[in-house]
């Protein structure tokens, strides 16, 4: 039963057509992930596999804990390298190569851009070239100096409660430094691009399975189906299985394909390192490594997806209408962004809690949305993964029930 | 075996789609004899659980249909008249499928399909999508996928329509061959389909049942007479505001002489020269529907 309801979805052209263009844009999505640029000494930008390799190589004389003495070297090195008639040169081609010789330490350099910014949320893209070696010892400290100047700022007293405040104040202390320094172009680009692959997937995948319980209706095949024998139940369970076959299935081939072919080509290193590592997670307090923000990113994708597909199928379900249960992903992905342009504390805690946050864990894990539960503050995030897969789960019978009794 | 129908009522705001009919059935055809809207479909579709019904109920060998769910239904097999089926399926994956949430185990699924895909003459389209099949080719899946679970209840409403007349009497033939150890509820609008094969008609008229026995039963019943006259052409008009015309015939003038042969429902002769006739269905049909139902008399 399953299998032909399966069959039932990819027999149509729309549903071949649709894993065509989920292929297409897989493979437009691991273009432009596996995009890195190189530019060699003589200030030439390179792309391609070799200048992956290249910028390895770079990256790899540098490699170490990122502790006092690297930091200085990398202070020292940015001094030198600033005083260079290239790098002093009015013409862009001259620049370039003394960014050819930045190559190996540009992340610690973004890092101490950050780590050196004059308030929480400044960013100077110049600010390591004026640093002194002798900074280098506050590098750590400042991430949690400037998150407790900012703490105490007035713009702050109505986004936190005290209780909030501490909590990111113990998870900034929390996290473990020094960190290592090392190549991971392959996981930052991983994580960068995984929301545009995980909500192309689940819109896809959407409007997929958004056929499976208005199929019977559009095609006037009701009478037949709900007089046989398991009409009103095992066919209609059959129906569900079938769309949580069709969404597991293709949503861990489509992300396991992407990510061997991202990590395969820009390879795997860099995977045990701190997000806040990089400078995308810098800010971030969530104390986790990289692969396990991929993971949680992956996951998340797939419950937040594993959700909006039931919504669709429950739509679908309710109003023999698959138009309707195709918009139902759509208007939960794109609303938010709509909404999220208003500044307003209690409608940011409300975005954070909505499941388009679930397809894209990697940007979620950087929002500062806490949540106070019985004295307890904790991140959006597990909270996503929490209330959305019981959501997932509620909607089985909801749609089992919403079906099983059409007249 | 045995269909009992007790005072099965369908009301849809203002309509009484069906009302109060009561009907027992055992073995054999049954032909269900009704013009447009007279409530065929609505009644089937109460017989098939597709539709609560608003007074009444349906018994099954004594038990209420919807009490006894799945085991009835297991028992029924359905043609609906706006026969709906899946336009990508191979003929042979749409047999499969049905087979399927039909509870049949795979290997009986196939045995029953190859079985009656040759039966309906559809053994050449086992691999034609069913959107590629003609009219007349899917009328005749939708009898094979009624008949996939063996049903004691065979529920056809229409099968015929959209025939033509070859294939409307391989199907009369094809439903007689079917008939056997079941009860097979056919609705038509057009007696010829039943005429035949039916043990007994059933004519329903607004919702209710207005008349039911064997063929010979309902003419014998029929409180009418059926006259032949012959008048002249100009004529035609006037008999036809007076009575009921159940056929004009006419021929060439050569032939005639310029009049036309008139089949009349009339208690009385309708002339001196009026010839008592035998009834027919037809005429019984045009006697409780008050319309001629085509075919049979067909003027060329
Ligand atoms: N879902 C519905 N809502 C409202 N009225 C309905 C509905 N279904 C049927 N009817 C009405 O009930 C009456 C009987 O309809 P039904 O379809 O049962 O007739 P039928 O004998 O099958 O006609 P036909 O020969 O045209 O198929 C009609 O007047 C029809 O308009
Ligand atoms: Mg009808």
């Amino acid at each position: 039963m399953v299998r032909y309801e399966i069959k039932k979805v990819f027999s149509k052209k729309g549903g071949k057509t649709a894993i065509l263009a989920l292929l297409l844009l897989l493979a437009v999505t691991c273009f432009f992930a596996t995009d890195v640029v190189y530019v060699n000494e003589k200030g030439i930008e390179e792309t391609g596999y070799a200048a992956v390799s290249k910028l390895r190589h770079e990256i790899n004389e540098w490699e170490g804990y990122l502790d006092e003495d690297k930091l200085r070297q990398a202070i020292e090195e940015n001094i030198r390298i600033e005083q260079t008639p290239e790098a002093q040169s009015k013409d862009w081609h001259m620049n370039n190569i003394a960014y050819s010789w930045k190559q190996g330490f540009s992340r610690i350099r973004d890092l101490l851009n950050y780590s050196f910014a004059s308030g929480f949320r400044e960013y100077d893209y110049y600010r390591a070239d004026s640093l002194k070696p002798e900074d280098a010892p506050r590098f750590y400290e400042n991430r949690i100096r400037l998150l407790k100047e900012w703490l105490e700022k007035d713009e702050t007293k109505y986004m936190f409660s005290e209780a909030e405040k501490a909590y990111l104040i113990k998870q900034y202390e929390e996290l473990e430094t020094p960190f290592y320094y090392d190549y991971m172009e392959g996981f930052v680009n991983l994580l960068e691009y995984s929301p545009t692959i995980i909500m192309i997937t689940v819109l896809i995948i959407g409007y997929v399975v958004a056929g499976i319980f208005a199929n019977e209706f559009i095609y006037k095949a009701d009478p037949v189906f709900f007089s046989s024998y398991y009409g009103r139940n095992k066919a209609v369970a059959a129906k569900i299985k079938a769309g949580f076959n069709i969404y597991t299935i293709i949503y861990w081939i489509i992300l396991l394909l992407y990510s061997t072919i991202v990590l395969m080509y820009l390879g795997t290193d860099g995977w045990n390192s701190p997000i806040q590592a990089d400078m995308s997670g810098w800010k971030c307090f969530y104390n986790i490594k990289m692969w396990q923000a991929y993971l949680l990113t992956v996951s998340g994708g797939y419950v937040g997806g594993l959700f909006m597909c039931f919504l669709a199928m429950y739509v679908s379900a309710r109003t023999r209408s698959s138009v309707l249960a195709v918009m139902a992903p759509f208007v939960l992905i794109f609303i938010p962004s709509f909404i999220s342009n208003i500044d307003s504390p209690v409608i940011n805690k409300i975005l954070g809690l909505l499941p388009d946050r679930l397809l894209q864990v990697n940007e979620q894990l950087k929002y500062f949305d806490l949540y106070q539960l019985g004295g307890h503050v904790t991140g959006a995030v597990p909270i996503l993964f929490i209330v959305y897969g019981t959501a997932a789960l509620l909607l089985v019978p909801a749609m089992y029930i919403a079906y099983r009794k059409k007249q | 075996m045995e269909l009992k129908i007790v005072g099965l009522t369908k009301n849809y705001q203002d309509i009484v789609a069906v009302n109060d009919f009561s009907y027992t059935m055992t073995n054999g055809v049954y032909g269900l004899l009704g013009v447009n809207g007279a409530g065929k479909t609505t009644l089937m579709r109460m017989l098939c659980t597709l539709i609560q019904p608003t007074r009444g109920e349906v018994l099954w060998n004594g038990q209420n249909i919807s009490a006894l769910g799945g085991e009835y239904r297991k028992a029924l097999g359905y043609l609906p008249q706006d026969f709906g089926y899946y336009p990508d399926f191979t003929l042979w994956d749409y047999l499969m499928y049905i087979a399927s949430i039909k509870g049949l185990r795979n290997t009986v699924a196939k045995k029953r399909a190859q079985l009656l895909i040759e039966q309906v003459g559809l053994k050449e389209e086992r691999n034609k999508k069913m959107k590629k099949l003609s009219g007349g080719m899917k009328r005749r899946a939708g009898i094979a996928q009624a008949m996939l679970g063996d049903p004691k209840l065979l529920i056809l409403d229409e099968p015929t329509a959209g025939l033509d007349p070859n294939e409307r009497i391989r199907f009369r033939n094809l439903i007689s061959e079917l008939a056997q150890e079941r009860i097979v509820l056919l609705s038509t609008h057009i007696v010829s389909d039943v005429e035949y094969i039916a043990k007994e008609i059933l004519l329903m008229q607004k919702g209710k049942l207005a008349m039911s026995g064997t063929v010979n039963e309902i003419i014998e019943n029929l409180p009418i007479k059926v006259w032949s006259i012959e008048v002249p052409k100009k004529e035609i008009s006037s008999y036809f505001n007076l009575y009921k015309i159940a056929n004009v015939r006419t021929e060439s003038d050569m032939v005639s002489g310029g009049k036309a042969k008139l089949r009349i429902l009339s208690a009385k002769p309708p002339a001196e020269d009026a010839v008592l006739e035998t009834a027919v269905m037809e005429d019984v049909f045009l006697y409780y529907f008050g319309e001629t139902a085509g075919e049979q008399y067909g003027q060329i």
